[in-house]
């Protein structure tokens, strides 16, 4: 595999990074604009048209799944095996349904970039999460509906209030990675000239972190098994890892890396998975109220299971292409490393972007409507 | 490689791109009726509204009420609720937008508001009295949800109905899933530039009544 790339594929991958930035930037700024009560007139709609081919084709799929579920409950009640079809139209809505940042998909996705995480964590956290959000509905359901038999205005109180905590919890969480990540970007620029690789800069914990990374490699190695694509992939990536260690005065979060990262990933998947789905409460709720509640909760994990793997086959896909960026830049020593912690910064900003804008409700694409 | 990574590139930009536009999708489905209040005068007064909901909703909304009898809901026992959907409705300028010859026009508060509970599904009925009674050559009454949790339908049997109208006046409703050519086009001629236009707008359920 060639480490050194020639300035035309530097290139293209560089307007690939840009569109991928200026689409989730867009997206992220049409929801502000279409939020926006006093409606600030939008110039580009073109796009619009174009779109609901896939977009229709989505939301009819996830309807058609969604609305069928009620009918199976009902039917479960006289026939056991409905709840067979039952599971798996959760799990087909689930798949489908999990399309939007409000089910932390664009947070995973954004975290993952800005934190160098690896493709299997990714796939980790999506699960953790997927099954946090399951738990969480299921006890609000349970506790509130089942035990406190409270009316659906205190449970959609309860439900408004998890929702503001994770909102404040995103933000809180994309403001420590702009943090981090800022001040990388930022030590990256002032980097005038280009340093060896290996050399770094001395400093009192450079031994500590490069041995770090030697074992969060080790790690890899033993899970991927030996094939030759990984290596190389993962050889490409360490070589970014040591150049900013060099440079790194905080404990960065790719120190915590490996086995022990789970405290960090933990932050991760409290912040995405505290967030319940409406539609798992609104399923729950109809099982409780026919009696069949078992069912709901069974549904409610199915669901959980289908959202896990789309947002985990993301996640894999943001990884990937933060690998390919890191592979091509590593051909260069400065410009490099800057460009990839300029991606991880735009990360970052990204999901600082998406909990301030769901906190003050300029996002509102999960909104929990109580009426 | 190249090509591969070009690929993934490009995948990574599809997903972000369908993940961005799929974003909204609704979770309570309402199925619509409303009538066009006319006075004596040919001037249109407001609009009542009947909308029912889905059974997963509807399980919902009545969860936790008390009621004499199990499975049931008067119109009476239902009145908090009704109470409590009009004051939130409030906020979302009750998914009712109205235009007399290319002006906005804004409702009161609603009136005659109840709930009933039929065949497990609830249905809201209200009247939204108009601001100023006017009187258009063409009215445009749109219901739909710009966020799109809420999926608005018009009923298949007698979905808008003109009471009182002036003789000679002309309805035509536009459904958002008839996909006809007239209510996209028209949609964006009349929205375009206007405070409305959104991803919502795609799902709008459109009035028009032309009177001479």
């Amino acid at each position: 595999m060639k480490q050194h790339l020639s300035p035309l594929a530097r290139g293209l991958i560089a307007c690939a990074t840009v569109v991928l930035v200026a689409i989730v930037a867009d997206a992220a700024l049409h929801d502000l604009l279409a939020q926006n009560p006093f409606g600030a007139p939008r110039p580009t709609q073109a796009a619009e048209p174009e779109a609901s081919g896939i977009v229709g084709w989505l939301l009819a799929k996830q309807s058609e799944f969604y609305r069928q579920m009620s009918s199976t409950i009902r039917a479960a009640k006289s026939d056991g095996s409905a709840v067979w079809t039952l599971l798996f139209i959760s799990f087909a809505y689930g798949i489908f349904h999990a399309a939007g940042p409000g089910h932390g998909k664009a947070v995973i996705a954004s975290y993952l970039v800005a934190n160098r995480e690896t493709a299997r964590r990714g796939i980790a956290l999506s699960f953790a999460s997927a099954l946090m959000q399951s738990l969480v509905a299921i006890l609000i359901v349970g506790i509130s509906a089942w035990v406190l038999n409270a009316t659906a205005k205190t449970m959609c109180r309860a439900e408004g209030a998890v929702e503001i905590a994770s909102y404040a919890l995103i933000a809180a969480f994309g403001l420590r990675l702009v943090w981090v990540k800022g001040g990388a970007f930022i030590r990256a620029l002032q980097t005038t000239q280009p340093v060896p690789a290996i050399a770094g800069v001395p400093h009192v914990h450079h031994h500590h972190e490069i041995h770090d990374h030697h074992d969060h490699d080790h790690h890899h190695h033993d899970h991927h098994g030996h094939d030759h694509a990984h290596a190389h992939h993962h050889h490409g990536h360490d070589h970014v890892h040591d150049e900013h260690c060099g440079h790194s005065h905080g404990p960065t979060p790719s120190e915590l890396a490996g086995p022990g990262g789970w405290r960090r990933g933990f932050a991760a998947i409290l912040t995405v998975g505290i967030r319940p789905c409406s539609g798992a409460i609104l399923v729950l709720v109809f099982a409780l109220a026919q009696g069949l509640f078992w069912a709901g909760i069974a549904a409610t994990f199915l669901m959980g299971l289908g959202t896990a793997i789309t947002v985990a086959a993301i996640a894999v896909v943001a990884v990937s292409a933060k690998d390919i960026a890191a592979r091509f830049s590593a051909g260069r020593d400065g410009g490099g490393a800057l460009f990839m912690r300029g991606i991880e910064f735009g990360a970052a900003g990204v999901v600082l972007l998406f909990g301030v804008g769901l906190l003050f409700g300029y996002i509102a694409a999960e909104r929990t409507t109580c009426f | 490689m190249g090509m591969r990574a070009l690929f993934g590139w490009l995948l990574a930009v599809g997903l972000t791109l369908a993940s961005g536009a799929a974003q909204a999708h609704p979770h309570v489905w309402i199925t619509a009726t409303s009538e066009l209040l006319y006075a004596a005068d040919g001037s249109v007064t407001g609009v009542r509204h009947a909308w029912t909901f889905d059974d997963m909703f509807s399980a919902y909304a009545v969860q936790g009420l008390e009621s004499k009898t199990k499975g049931a809901y008067t119109r009476e026992e239902l009145g908090p609720l009704a109470q409590t959907n009009v004051e939130s409705l409030k906020e979302y300028a009750y998914f009712t937008f109205a235009k007399a010859d290319g002006k906005k026009e804004r409702f009161q508060e609603p009136i005659d508001y109840f709930l009933d509970y039929k065949d497990a599904v609830l249905t809201l009925h209200f009247t939204l009295p108009l601001k100023n009674p006017v009187k258009p050559r063409q009215l445009v009454l749109e219901v739909f949800d710009r966020s799109f949790f809420i999926d608005f339908q018009m009923a298949k049997d007698n979905p808008v109905k003109l009471v009182g109208a002036p003789g000679g006046c002309q309805m035509k409703l536009d459904r958002p899933s008839d996909g006809s050519a007239t209510a996209q086009k028209l949609n964006e001629q009349t929205f375009l530039n206007g405070e409305n236009s959104n991803f919502g707008m795609m799902f709008a359920n459109k009035i028009t009544v032309d009177c001479p």
